[in-house]
């Protein structure tokens, strides 16, 4: 046995024993529910008559010729480049401005952390309230004399007010990571530059960007899957509007098998969504060899 | 890897087996099995209604040893649809549910409802015929009832009088005995409200300028109505339906009587003139600090109409225990019951909608409101769009009404879109 | 960057962050205060800051309308069984993923970031097919070994495997010269160095298990398992018109308590992070 039982196997075992609890949860709570999708994306599934009927590749010849999907897709990326942008970019900032030596940084680094632990439903409500045409935002926007827009129903301002409200909601997360990445980065890096005479957007540029890039780079996966998977905040403020400006992808496949009853062809939108966020996120891992720095 | 997929097929494989096999079974032993539990999925969690349906089922249980016990399940009701929907999906569905007037025409042509007319003519002391025709005819199809309509209420006008006073307006009941409680005056009077005071006018209350159904109360005064009768036809084009729009549309951007999309005006906290919603809703007005008046919808340039809203429960065909369900169902809303469920929820029996007996239940509102609203209206009512595939109707209609709503848009232009967009989906 | 500030810079930059802080502070604020107006007054404009008087009494219908502190209790625990689990379960394949080498290891890595992409609107109905047949709806399993073992714990996963690549092998390689086998040498020596991504995991995972909605909703029927998100959309008056207030006094107490402990142990998160592998 101990022969058997050999360094190489141990080490084997064990780790096949660490990986076993996520492994097999996986399996069940992944990879068969995936699974029953795509299986569910042959039928056409009458839900209310409990029929299940084989249609073969009919949903996804549905899926090359629907008319909304188009702009659907092009909602999706909106929403989710402009989220994730301003997420970092507003997350950077205001890690920049409470790394400074200051008193009372750690009050505003709670302030602006506090949205992530308000429950987001109540938190959309609070928005949609705050977003009406007569609601607080204009009411402040009155007293500079600008007359604000009627946010959730324009065209445009439907989708920037969405952007805001979910960035909002969660730039504190990332904020904190880079707060935290920013204090690891030595001040004698700062001092040698500023000796060379670089000035603070070269500093940013040349130096902070590329030490904390791992944690962009981490901070733009979670912000990127996210920001795909938004769906509470856009049904409570928009559901969708105006016309379907505001319909992402998550939010369509949610209208077509929860609400129209077409689950087969919703869960041939799943694959696609399923598809999409493997895609980015194989591109952003890829990626990271490129500019990532100290990354093997 | 290989190996992991496999499993997971034939994992998924058993899966399916188990819920077929639990269907079919289903099926088969309907009615004769040991005591059952029945499940009833329910949009309200208010504790008077649910203390009331707890009674009638413990009533029920006591001299039906069969059953053992009956949960009410309540579901919020802004995805109370969808929730349902997801929990037939998963094989979890109930035995009796809640059905909404928009979703009750796609449960009918799935089959999904067991047919009533036989449990309950059999049931004595039942009375079937005492149920209105004109309440019952959404929820059945060639004389069969699939559901049974236990809320039945109409659409008024409630009216904060005190306001009208306040910019020197006639009150509704004057109006009435002038005979000019119409449209174009109401609006007026609305406008001179929101110019006077700087309240809010008339609020058709739910509709939000997204839940475009509500509008049935302006456009039924058109003689306008979305799609023809056999559901066939798209009618948002016709004329009528474009003159009451772009009534609707001048009295909102012009005369500023019905509050822009986008501004909040609760009527029952004070804060507009008029509001056009449900009778059940003047429990609302509890404690209120103002006058208050219950009328009619006004007259429209095509006479005088009225609309109501309806709710219905229905049997579940596939439920291991439909046959009970059915019993409970016809014991549930027996004459008895029936007037005791109308202190909340109109009844569609004929001889229970008398002045009378909804004033017992409803003592906010007066017998004469009474009579002229739900006595006198039910005749001449109208009620919600309906078809199959609801769902996805009202979302396209929403997102192509959508412009209508900005202050510069050409109604006529606007409901040809809408029209283009679902003729497609009523052709089916 | 870190260096004393003129004082002029630092007035400055106390003007910018307070502006900043409106927007996040603003409807938190509204949430709270609003909760102790009448319904009436809530919508009222110009918005007021303050009640105009307090009013308790959405407070105490919470807890009538339903159990509401059973409620509460259901979601603490859950929550905190679904936290401490995700973090054994993150921190041992984790670890596996980073450390040890054995065949197959990154496909099943691959396999293991798929749950990463998938939103929950996505597997809900299949998962509930498979709870149903294990007849384990209507029970709280659902929401706390879904979360535990399945996609949400991946990103847990993924940040300790991120950690563990970046401590240095050589503490790890020395106790195995001391004779310490591959499990002591997780429990003793990486796992206490690992005490920082732990915190962080620990928090994303408790947010996400506090807040779930579409779960709950699926998954339960009976008011007494109820979770907070869940019952908050249950305030609603006889025609299912929300009750602003009472919903808002339930919002409040469903985020003060996450807001405080957050509070108090934000330092130790922080900080913690500082020292952790997402840095860089």
């Amino acid at each position: 046995m101990a022969g058997f039982w050999n360094m190489r196997r141990r080490n084997n075992l064990v780790g096949y024993l660490f990986v076993a609890p996520q492994l097999i949860g996986s399996v069940a709570f992944v990879l068969l529910p995936l699974l029953l999708i795509g299986w569910y994306s042959l039928h056409d599934y009458n839900v209310l008559a409990e029929t299940v009927r084989f249609t073969g590749g009919q949903n996804y010849s549905k899926l090359v010729h629907d008319p909304n999907l188009p702009s659907v897709l092009a909602a999706t990326a909106l929403f989710s480049i402009g989220v994730t942008v301003l997420n970092l970019a507003l997350a950077l900032f205001l890690a920049l401005l409470l790394n400074q030596r200051l008193a009372g940084t750690t009050v505003f680094r709670t302030l602006f952390f506090s949205p992530v632990v308000v429950s987001l439903v109540a938190w959309a409500i609070v928005w949609q309230f705050l977003l009406q045409s007569d609601g607080g935002i204009n009411g402040m926007l009155h007293a500079t004399g600008v007359s604000g827009p009627n946010w959730l129903r324009g065209n445009g301002t439907a989708m920037l007010a969405l952007i805001v409200v979910q960035v909002i909601k969660n730039v504190g997360l990332n904020m904190v990571l880079f707060l935290a990445a920013l204090q690891g980065v030595p001040h004698q890096l700062y001092e040698a530059a500023e000796i060379d005479g670089a000035g603070r957007w070269t500093r940013l540029r040349r130096i902070t960007v590329p030490l904390i890039s791992p944690t962009i780079l981490l901070a733009s996966i979670i912000t990127v899957v996210g920001s795909l998977q938004a769906f509470a905040q856009i049904a409570v403020l928009t559901q969708g509007g105006p016309g379907t400006s505001t319909t992402v992808l998550v939010y369509y496949l949610y209208q077509q098998a929860f609400q129209f009853q077409h689950f087969g062809y919703g869960a041939t939108l799943s694959l696609l969504l399923f598809g999409i966020v493997a895609l980015l996120t194989a591109v952003q891992w890829r990626m990271r060899r490129k500019w990532v720095f100290n990354e093997t | 890897m290989k190996r992991l997929k496999w499993l997971g097929a034939v994992l998924a494989l058993a899966g399916l087996l188990t819920s077929a096999a639990c269907g079919a079974s289903g099926a088969a032993s309907t009615g004769r099995r040991g005591p059952v539990t029945l499940r009833m999925t329910i949009w309200t969690a208010n504790a008077a209604h649910l203390k009331l349906f707890d009674q009638i089922a413990a009533e029920y249980i006591k001299t039906h040893p069969n059953v053992k016990e009956i949960k009410f399940d309540p579901i919020p009701a802004d995805n109370y649809a969808t929730t349902l929907t997801t929990q037939i999906a998963a094989g979890h569905r109930p035995d009796l549910a809640w059905i909404g007037e928009t979703s009750v025409p796609d449960f009918i042509s799935a089959g999904a409802l067991r047919p009533l007319n036989g449990t309950l003519t059999r049931t004595p002391g039942y009375r079937f015929g005492d149920l209105s025709p004109a309440a019952t005819k959404l929820w059945q199809r060639g004389g069969t009832l699939y559901a049974y309509p236990f809320s039945t209420s109409p659409f008024g006008v409630f009216v904060n009088v005190g306001l009208l006073k306040q910019a020197g307006q006639k009150t509704p009941e004057e109006l009435i005995k002038a005979g000019r409680w119409n449209w174009n005056t109401v609006i007026a009077e609305n406008a001179a409200v929101a110019a006077r005071t700087g309240k809010g006018g008339l609020v058709i209350r739910d509709f939000d300028y997204k839940a475009w159904d509500n509008l049935i109360s302006l456009w039924g005064g058109w003689g306008a109505q979305a799609w023809s009768e056999d559901g066939k036809t798209c009618e948002f084009d016709r004329p009528e339906m474009i003159r009451a729009m772009t009534f609707l549309r001048k009295a909102v951007f012009t005369d500023k009587a019905i509050p822009a999309p986008g501004t909040v005006a609760d009527f029952f906290a004070g804060q507009s003139a008029m509001t056009i919603t449900q009778i059940s809703r003047a429990s609302l007005l509890k404690g209120a600090k103002f006058p208050w008046d219950l009328v009619p919808l006004p007259d429209g340039p095509h006479g005088p109409y009225a609309v109501f809203g309806q709710a219905g429960i229905g049997v579940l065909k596939k439920s291991k225990n439909a046959a009970v369900a059915a019993d409970f169902l016809a014991f549930f809303t027996n004459p008895a019951n029936s007037a005791r469920l109308a202190a909340y929820f109109p009844p569609a029996r004929t001889s229970q909608l008398t002045a009378g007996t909804l004033a017992k239940s409803n003592p906010l509102i007066s017998r004469a409101q009474l009579q002229r609203l739900v006595v006198d209206g039910m005749s001449k009512a109208v009620v919600k769009p309906v078809h199959t595939d609801q769902a996805e109707i009202t979302q396209t209609v929403r997102a192509a009404l959508d412009p209508l709503w900005q202050p510069h848009s050409d109604a006529g232009a606007v409901l040809h879109g809408v029209c283009k967009k679902i003729q497609p989906l009523l052709g089916t | 960057m870190r260096r004393d500030l003129k004082t002029r810079s630092k007035l400055a930059l106390y003007a910018l962050l307070c502006v900043f802080c409106v927007p996040f502070v603003f409807p938190t604020w509204w949430m709270v205060t609003s909760s102790f107006k009448p319904v009436g007054q809530i919508f009222a404009m110009p918005p007021r800051l303050l009640p105009a008087h307090w009013d308790f009494s959405a407070y105490s219908q919470v807890f009538e309308f339903q159990p509401f502190a059973r409620q509460y209790f259901n979601s603490c625990y859950i929550a905190l069984v679904v936290t401490l689990g995700t973090m054994v379960v993150a921190s041992l394949a984790g670890y596996a993923f980073a450390r040890i080498r054995f065949p197959g290891q990154n496909a099943l890595f691959l396999v293991v970031l798929i749950g990463l992409l998938i939103p929950s609107e996505v597997t809900i109905v299949p998962l509930f097919r498979i709870f149903e047949s294990l007849g384990l709806t209507d029970t709280h399993w659902p929401l706390i070994l879904v979360p535990m073992l399945g996609a949400p714990s991946v990103l847990a996963t993924f940040i300790m495997r991120q950690f563990f690549i970046s401590l240095p092998v050589e503490l790890e390689e020395a106790a195995r010269v001391d004779g310490l086998g591959q499990f002591g040498v997780f429990f003793r020596i990486a796992l206490p160095l690992a005490r920082p991504a732990l915190a962080a995991v620990a928090i994303f995972t408790f947010l996400n298990s506090w807040n779930m909605y579409l779960e709950p909703i699926v998954y339960l029927s009976t008011p007494e398992k109820f979770t907070i998100p869940q019952a908050l959309a249950q305030f609603v008056d006889a025609y299912g018109g929300p009750m602003w207030n009472v919903q808002l006094a339930a919002a409040s107490l469903t985020s003060l308590p996450v807001l405080v402990v957050f509070v108090v142990a934000q330092r130790q998160f922080v900080e913690g992070l500082a020292h952790s592998g997402l840095k860089g």
